[in-house]
Order: C-alpha cells, then structure tokens, then sequence
C-alpha cells in the first residue's frame, strides 16, 4: 500500500503527549519519524518499563524509529546535528534556550537544509512577552477564557485537555501544508502552533461571539459565566436532561419547528399544548416551563428507552455516554477509530487508531512504539553512514544506545 | 506575501461549521475556495444571528468569520442544469469539500465516482458524522456525537452533570482533522497526480478530543472515564484553587523544593512544617487535607495578589481568566490569533479570531470575511468556467442559477 509523506523524513524531539502524537500523524501516513531518546532520561532506564503495557507509548510514539543518544556528550549532540541536517521536518516541544544550546534551533539548522520544515507546539505563541513561557496546556487553558463556561453554576471551573489535541491537529496540518509550499518552491519555513492558540480555537464560537457584542454591552456577563442547564436557551438544543437510570440525555434540535410533533408526544407532553405551540413560546416566552417538563418528561423512562425513540423518529439527539460505549461500538471499529491489536508483549489489546480515512493512501500501523535505541545503529549507518566500526566505538564510548 | 496552498482551488459545499471552518484554513493559507450555496438562503449558517440567547453585535459574525477568504457561488443542484455547472467546476478544480451525508450527496449525482468522471485526480473530502463506512448516517450535530465518546461524562466534579466542551468545541477539531487530510491528499497527488476519497467525521474527531483518558481506559484504567474531584487529584501542586474573585491553577510538581516555594510564596511556614506534608509520598497520601488546607489559604487573596506572589517565587501558575480578560490580553493580539478584519455589513474593522498556526514564511493571511451568497457567480461563470452570456442567460431562465 502506498502512503502520502514516504518521502519525508522527519525527527521527533518531543516530550509531551500532544506534540508526540503530531509526530506520530506524520509517520501514520508514512513519514519515517526518528525519535531522539536521551540516553540519560527516564523512560531509557527505567526497567518497570516492560511490566505492564506503556499504552502511551504505543499511541504517540507508533511507527516511529528510535535513536539513542548521549546528549551531555559533544560527540552525540554532533550526531543529532548531523542527522537535522538531513531531515525533511523537525517536530518539537523543547524550549528555545535548550534548542538554542543544542544548536538545535531554526536559524541553526537551515544554514545547511534550507528545505527544512520546522515545527514546534509552543505554550503561547512565538511573539510577545510570554513566547517563552513553559508549555503547559493547563497554564493556556487557564488563559483562554472558557474554563468558567463550562460548568454548572457555582461549581469549580472545567480543564478539559481538549486544547492540547487541538495543537497535536494545528500542527500536523501546519506541517503539511509547508510541505506542500516547498514542493512548490523548496523553501522551508518554521511552523508554531501553541497550546494558548489552541485552546482559543476549541472556543473559537464563544470566543467570535464575545468579541463582536463588545466589551461595554452589559448582556456579555451571561457569555463570561456558566449557565445552568435548567436555564438553556434553547430547551430542544444545546441542553441535557437525567434519565431514570440517571444517564444523562442531550439534544441538538435548534428548529423546533420541525422537532416539536416528534419530541412533545415522546416525552408525555401534549403537541397542542397552548404554552409550547409555537417557537417562540417554547424558546422565549415559556421557556423555562418547557425545560421544567422535559427534565420530568426524560426522568420517566431510562437512557435505553430514549436511545431507541431518537434513532427511531430520526432525531438529532443521544444519550450521554462513558468510554465503555466507543469501546464496543461496531462504527467506531468498522472505522479504525479504535484498534484490535495483538501485542507481542501483552497479547490482544485495543489502542487508539486513525481519525482520518484516507482510501489511497490510508493510515498504517506497522509497528508500536520502539524500545529507546531500538533502531539506533541502523539510522546511524543509512542515514549517516558510519561504519560498523564507527557504530561499535559510539556504543563503548556511551555516546549511543 | 507567498502563499502556502497558491494555486489549489475548492469547491466548498458546505454548511453550519465543521466544514465551512475546514475549509476556512485551506482558505486562510492560499487556497482559492469557492463556496457552493444553494440560491434560496444559502448556507443555514447564515441564519445565526444570536448565541446563547443574546444578540451578537451589529454584524454576521458566526458566518462571516467562518467564510472568510472565500467566493461565494449560488445554484440549484437539484436541476441537471445545475449540476452540469457544478462537473464544470470540478474539471477545474483539487478538491471537493462536503459535510453533506454521503447518502444525500449520491441523490444529488454529487458522489465520487460520480464526480471522479469529471476529474480523474479529484480529491473528494466528506466531513461525516459517524465516520465513511459501519452503516451509520443519521442527523449528527456536535454535543450529540461529544455525547457518545465518554469524553463529556469525565468531566466535572462527582455527582455533577456531565460537561460539554463548549459551543462548536467537537466541530472546531473534526474542522482541522478534515484540513490536515486534505492537505496530506494534496501533497501525495502533487507527487503522484493521484486523487483519493478523504473523511474526516465528527466521531473519529472527537475520540481524540480525550485521547490521553481514552487511551488510559483501553488499558483497563476503567477510572479514566469517571469524574474525579478537584479536592482529591494525587497531586495537590497540580490543582485548580479558588481565590477571592478568580480561580487560579497551580502547575507545579510534587518535589519538596517547590513545595517549599510554595509555602513561602503564600506566607506559609505551618504548612511547610506540617508533618503531614513533608516528602512527596507524604503530600499524595494526605492530599485532601492538603487541598483543603491551600484552598483556605487561596481563598483569602484575589487572584492578582497570588499570582503576583507566584511570580515573584518563581511558583508556575495562571489565574483562570475569563473571554474579557483573553480579548484584551496582548499575547493573543501579537501573535495573530486575534486580527482586525474589514467588514462590509456594518462598513468597519472589526475584531475577529485570527490565526492559531504560524508559518514564518507563508502566514495566513484575512484577505475579506464570509461573501455575500452568490456574489461571485456571474464573474465564476464567465472567467472560471469559461460560459459565453447566451448561456448564463439560459441557466438563469431555467433557474439553474439566480
């Protein structure tokens, strides 16, 4: 089967999960990702490692290559200066002074690889006063204005981590379609995505909002804080409601219109009812009442009953559900959303698969994550071309592992 | 200023968000997209003149912004005369775009191999609910798919309802997703001259949205799809603590050194002392009291005044700000993710999301918000698609288009 990125290679200097996985999108659709293990770190040494299956690994790190390297030592960071220098696309989430240490950083290396696609998840942007803040999508989702929504009122604010996948997608296309500028004109460029970036986007309706009704229209107050479920504006959408097994059921309904013969009979509530008989009273005038009977309309019959109603009457509308739901759900298989693996190690498993179908040139999972310096003499000599002998001195020097 | 995806036209047949908002980036970095609306009304997206029960502002900004950069062409695709307009298109065009169900794109002589007739190395992208293949079509808008991947019944502190990510959150990620495999499509033709069938659905998306927890629950953590309180996380450096006015969040690891730092930061040298608290296996195992015991001491002081105290022992944390502080905070504004717009509705710059990837060389770029519906036509019919006016006049007879 052939892959979209076969020609790319790319190197993988990353710590943290969301910036991992960009890599790990690029190698899915056939990019060979060299990922740099510091031979000092953690994860190289530790030998729990083995005893119960590395599940992120196995996700961030998938069809990935593994180099081995002494960075305390000038003889392995002169190795992983070597190997930039032929690379396609460099993915980071190290902080500039250490990449700058390393002579690692953009300006660094595209004196010799012009064509050099740099990419890096930062925490807040490459300009402006806090570009060098750690890169930690707490910190940005704390920033971003929308944790207060999200809850009930008088409840803590909601972290959700979503921010963090957003910059792992921001990225991976940013990267692309420099990829594509350069097959046009063999010019690379470097590429920043941050995880305050993100985080805005994942916001970006709420966001678009507040800044178009202006910072002096006193209405913005219910924008900046969470508002209660039993005071949703529109009842038949945006809203959730308690079942009798106490799952929660949600709707998406906005015309009501059209949904209100369907939804009214279901739930015990008569179509013709004066109070509810036209948008308007059902969004406006009596909105609060129809809520008031929907939450005791769902209460009647448990999450089951009301999965059956909606698919059976077509509506825009499910009950909410925990991960065991995706994990059995034949689409989400069908799909490849959700993998069944065979793990050398650990026997059958089930991992995170592809978001992304592609019928040409579809996402391959031709290996887990490496062990650290899994592959570290082959990339050595294919891509650098050291000897056996060279190899053999690295590794009793400890320069490689 | 070059652009990264000069020279690559679109078809936009699209609607609401996740696929208008795909092909927003595909827009925003060169490429020329065309956005297909049908003459009566157009797009629904158009409609959405209020959020969250409040007016917004004086102009279409869910639209608008949405639209941006784009041409907006109008016709009937349910008349053959409209659809001979739109093959037209495709012979001249890289991508066609569609959050459409496939079932209701195949009634419209729209499918791929329909339109793969017209244009051999087509890259024919659906945005669908539940995902290409499994059976699976039905109405699907974003809470109702967040609904099914457990990502909304983690959240939220015990006992609590469970929590939705906010308006578009699900749309926003299944739009990128869709824009990353069209441009991964775009790079393999351009090496191979090869077109391809692409999806990106809603549920697919919206996995990942928690993968991170997800991924832990395949593992057997079955934890990681319930909520879990704020007042019992292992780490109580890690937290979120509420000051007088704002919340903030505290980032730091569990070490003694920065606990110390901690202490001195908020004037506490009984905690720092406390033996409960004295190594970092000591903190995990008496988190709550932990918890608690920072929380009465956070609790005293505005956000401002702990964050000053952070700063100044050097303690990693961030208040937890609100929309009115992150429309003015100036880190946003330097790096483009706020950007100033012209806006013909209302005849003024206006202040819209800007740009959340920055490519040094090839920037994105906000060129003009969303078109007017149809506003390209006659200039499309003509220039791109090279109809003499006898025939634009007969298309417009039969309705084809306006």
């Amino acid at each position: 089967m052939t892959t979209a990125l076969d020609d790319i290679l790319a190197l993988d200097l990353t710590n943290q999960f969301s910036s991992s996985l960009s890599a790990a999108f690029l190698a899915d659709f056939g990019a060979r990702v060299i990922r740099i293990e510091h031979t000092g770190s953690k994860a190289a040494a530790d030998p729990s490692r083995e005893a119960v299956w590395n599940y992120r690994d196995d996700l961030v790190h998938r069809n990935k290559q593994s180099l081995a390297l002494d960075l305390d030592s000038e003889a392995g960071r002169k190795l992983l200066r070597e190997l930039a220098a032929k690379v396609d696309v460099v993915v980071t989430d190290w902080q500039r002074t250490d990449l700058e240490q390393l002579a690692l950083d953009y300006t660094a290396l595209a004196g010799d690889n012009p064509g050099l696609v740099y990419a890096r998840i930062s925490g807040f942007g490459p300009q402006g006063p806090d570009a060098d803040l750690p890169a930690i999508d707490e910190l940005a989702a704390a920033r971003s204005g929308v944790m207060p929504t999200l809850p009930q009122p008088d409840q803590p604010p909601v972290y959700t981590g979503a921010g963090a996948m957003h910059a792992t997608a921001l990225l991976a296309y940013g990267v692309i379609i420099a990829l594509i500028h350069r097959q046009a004109t063999g010019a690379g460029q470097e590429v920043d995505t941050s995880l305050f970036a993100a985080n805005m986007y994942g916001a970006s309706l709420d966001l678009q909002a507040f800044l178009a009704i202006g910072d002096d229209d006193p209405q913005h107050e219910r924008m900046l804080k969470p508002i209660s479920r039993l005071d949703v504006s529109n009842p038949m959408s945006g809203s959730i409601y308690p079942s009798a097994d106490g799952r929660w059921v949600t709707l998406t309904m906005p015309d009501t219109d059209r949904w209100w013969p369907l939804l009214a009979p279901a739930v015990g509530i008569d179509e013709h009812d004066e109070r509810f008989n036209t948008h308007d009273k059902r969004c406006e005038i009596n909105r609060l009442a129809l809520i008031e009977e929907l939450e005791q309309g769902f209460q009647q019959q448990p999450g089951a009953h009301w999965r059956q109603v909606f698919a059976e009457k077509h509506m825009s509308a499910d009950v909410i559900e925990r991960f065991d739901y995706p994990v059995q759900d034949p689409q989400v298989a069908a799909n490849r959303y959700i993998l069944d693996l065979d793990h050398p190690s650990f026997g059958p498993i089930k991992t995170l698969g592809f978001p992304i179908f592609m019928s040409d040139t579809p996402a391959r999972m031709n290996s887990l994550a490496p062990c650290a310096g899994q592959h570290t003499a082959g990339v050595l000599h294919d891509l650098l071309g050291y000897s056996e002998d060279d190899i053999y001195q690295f590794f009793t020097q400890g320069v490689i592992a | 200023m070059a652009k990264a995806l000069e020279g690559i036209r679109v078809i936009d047949f699209t609607v609401w968000f996740q696929g208008p908002v795909s092909a927003q980036y595909l827009a925003d970095f060169g490429a020329e997209v065309i956005k297909v609306e049908n003459p009566k009304g157009g797009d629904q997206g158009r409609g959405v003149r209020s959020i969250k029960s409040l007016p917004v502002g004086d102009w279409n900004q869910y639209f608008l912004v949405i639209n941006r950069n784009k041409k907006s062409i109008a016709i009937d695709l349910k008349k053959p005369e409209g659809q001979e307009i739109l093959y037209r298109m495709v012979e001249k065009s890289d991508v066609f775009l569609s959050n459409l169900s496939p079932q209701l794109l195949e009634k419209m002589n729209l499918s791929y191999d329909k339109l793969v007739e017209h244009n051999p190395q087509l890259i024919y992208v659906t945005n669908t609910g539940y995902g290409r293949v499994g059976g699976v079509s039905r109405p699907s808008f974003d809470m109702t798919v967040q609904a099914l991947t457990g990502a909304m019944a983690r959240l939220g502190e015990p006992g609590q309802p469970p929590i939705y990510m906010g308006m578009g959150s699900g749309d926003a990620y299944g739009g990128i997703m869709s824009a990353f495999g069209v441009a991964t499509a775009i790079y393999h033709r351009n090496k191979t001259g090869r077109g391809q069938c692409v999806d990106a659905s809603l549920y697919g998306a919206q996995l990942f949205l928690a993968a991170p927890h997800l991924q832990q629950y395949l593992a057997g953590h079955t934890d990681a799809a319930l909520q879990h309180s704020r007042k019992e996380v292992p780490n109580p450096l890690w937290n979120l603590y509420p000051g007088s006015d704002k919340w903030v969040y505290l980032c730091e690891e569990n070490r003694d050194e920065r606990f110390d730092l901690l202490c001195r930061a908020l004037g506490a040298d009984e905690l720092a002392c406390d033996a409960r608290f004295q190594s970092s296996a000591a903190r995990q195992e008496n988190n709550v009291a932990l918890i608690a015991a920072l929380e009465a001491l956070t609790s005293q002081r505005t956000a401002a005044a702990l964050s000053a105290a952070f700063e100044g022992a050097g303690i990693v944390a961030s208040p937890v700000n609100d929309y009115a502080d992150v429309v003015r905070d100036e880190q946003a504004w330097r790096n483009n993710y706020f950007m100033k717009a012209y806006c013909e509705e209302v005849k003024r710059e206006v202040d819209v999301r800007g740009l959340p990837v920055t490519l040094s060389k090839t920037p994105g770029e906000i060129n003009a918000l969303g078109p007017q519906l149809g506003q390209d036509t006659e200039l499309l019919m003509m220039d791109l698609l090279g109809y003499e006016w006898e025939q634009i006049e007969q298309f417009k007879a039969v309705g084809a288009i306006p």
